[in-house]
């Protein structure tokens, strides 16, 4: 049978034989052992992604948990303070009562001792006013008893 | 006059002599075949073929296939010795270079086909380093000896009708085993429904090649051609085609495996 432009099924048949072979040393030597490694190396950045995903991913629930510890810490701080503010304003309130109950003890005291001091002073004062009154009048009397006399005895020879 | 023009002076002359005394020795008269039985051989195959190891006689093409197979697989076990064992994470020019081609067939196949693509990704990549570097193959100008004892040059090893039909039917047999693994006897049926394609791939592969290759048979045929044009039609020309074939053959294989592989609703 005359096939046109020489086509020939032996030699059909050894291109596709040579064409296997090329196939399966080009798989085995170049191909495979090139896709392995980028697949290793591809592995290896998702491994070192995922790594790094699951470090963001604590961070990020360890931030978490310290936000909620600070926000705990700062509610009892504040509590802490309030209280704080509250006790001292207790104390505050405390010693300013007991420092005006002083006070007034004090003063009230003060006002004893100055009545008395008053009134000793005025007892005092009666006493020498009396003592000098009565000096005073014995004078007086002394006094006025002589002139008197010599007034009368002066009338007296006057008349 | 400078040195510089000096020299260019000097070196068109002695481009000139070279020319003067290749015309001269110019065996014009003593070629053996007219540029008909070239054309004709380039096509048919059928007069200058080559002993494989003394089996059987073979097209110049095959001869050609399996020393680009061997140099591919050479290359490529010196490449796994001494270059993947040092491969780095952060990669090198080398190493870059080889994780580009390996990524772009398995990125290729992998959009083209996304159901099923491991497979088609391995023969795309093996398809695809053949016809390119069996394109550029024409291009070392390797010698052998014909049958009939005449020296000729080895072509692109799919510029042989055999190696271009055997690459066209894998292709379709790969497209078809996908149909069969992704979707069963349906899978077989939706494949032969482009019962044209092996046709179409073998065919469109074979012009392709044969083009690159009458071009340059007869820009060397004839010595006043063969000075300064082969270079553009010759090299730039045939690295053009081996990248434009490797494409077109991967992109319709992967397209057509994506197609039937693809699982259909019931």
């Amino acid at each position: 049978m005359n096939v046109p432009l020489n086509i020939d099924l032996q030699q059909i048949l050894l291109h596709l034989l040579n064409f296997s072979v090329l196939s399966l040393g080009l798989y085995l030597l170049l191909y495979k052992p090139v896709q392995d490694f980028m697949q290793k190396r591809a592995d290896y950045y998702l491994g070192l992604k995922k790594q790094v995903e699951d470090q963001l991913k604590q961070a990020e629930e360890l931030k978490q948990t310290y936000e909620k510890r600070l926000e705990s810490v700062e509610a009892e701080a504040k509590q802490t303070r309030e209280k704080a503010l509250r006790e001292a304003n207790q104390a505050v309130d405390a010693l300013l009562q007991s420092a005006q109950q002083q006070a007034s003890r004090i003063i009230s005291e003060a006002q004893k001792a100055a009545q008395r001091e008053r009134e000793k002073v005025l007892e005092e004062a009666q006493k020498e006013i009396t003592s000098m009154v009565l000096e005073a009048t014995e004078k007086i009397l002394a006094q006025s008893a002589s002139d008197t006399l010599d007034q009368f005895l002066y009338s007296v020879n006057k008349e | 006059m400078t040195k510089k023009r000096k020299a260019v002076v000097v070196w068109v002359c002695v481009i000139l002599a070279l020319l003067v005394g290749v015309f001269l020795t110019s065996p014009q008269g003593e070629k053996q075949e007219s540029i008909k039985e070239v054309m004709r051989d380039a096509v048919m195959h059928d007069v200058n073929q080559i002993s494989l190891f003394g089996v059987t006689d073979v097209n110049a093409g095959l001869i050609s296939g399996v020393i680009v197979t061997s140099a591919l697989l050479i290359v490529a076990a010196l490449i796994r010795v001494f270059f993947i064992p040092k491969f780095q994470y952060i990669p090198g020019k080398f190493q870059l270079v080889l994780e580009q081609i390996v990524g772009f067939f398995a990125d290729f196949a992998k959009k083209n086909s996304p159901h099923r693509h491991r497979f088609l990704s391995v023969y795309i990549f093996c398809a695809g380093s053949y016809i390119f570097v069996g394109t550029l193959f024409e291009l070392l100008g390797v010698q052998a000896i014909t049958t009939s004892g005449r020296p000729i040059t080895l072509p692109a090893p799919l510029s042989d009708i055999n190696g271009a039909i055997a690459l066209g039917c894998l292709s379709y047999l790969i497209v078809v085993s996908g149909g069969i693994v992704g979707n069963g006897a349906k899978g077989i049926g939706l494949a032969l429904k482009d019962f044209s394609m092996p046709l179409s791939m073998s065919f469109r592969l074979f012009g392709a090649l044969l083009s690159g290759v009458l071009v340059t048979e007869l820009l060397y045929y004839y010595f006043v051609l063969s000075f300064g044009l082969p270079v553009v039609a010759g090299v730039l020309f045939t690295l053009l085609h081996a990248l434009v074939q490797t494409y077109v053959l991967i992109m319709l294989t992967s397209s057509s495996y994506g197609e039937v592989s693809k699982p259909h609703k019931k």
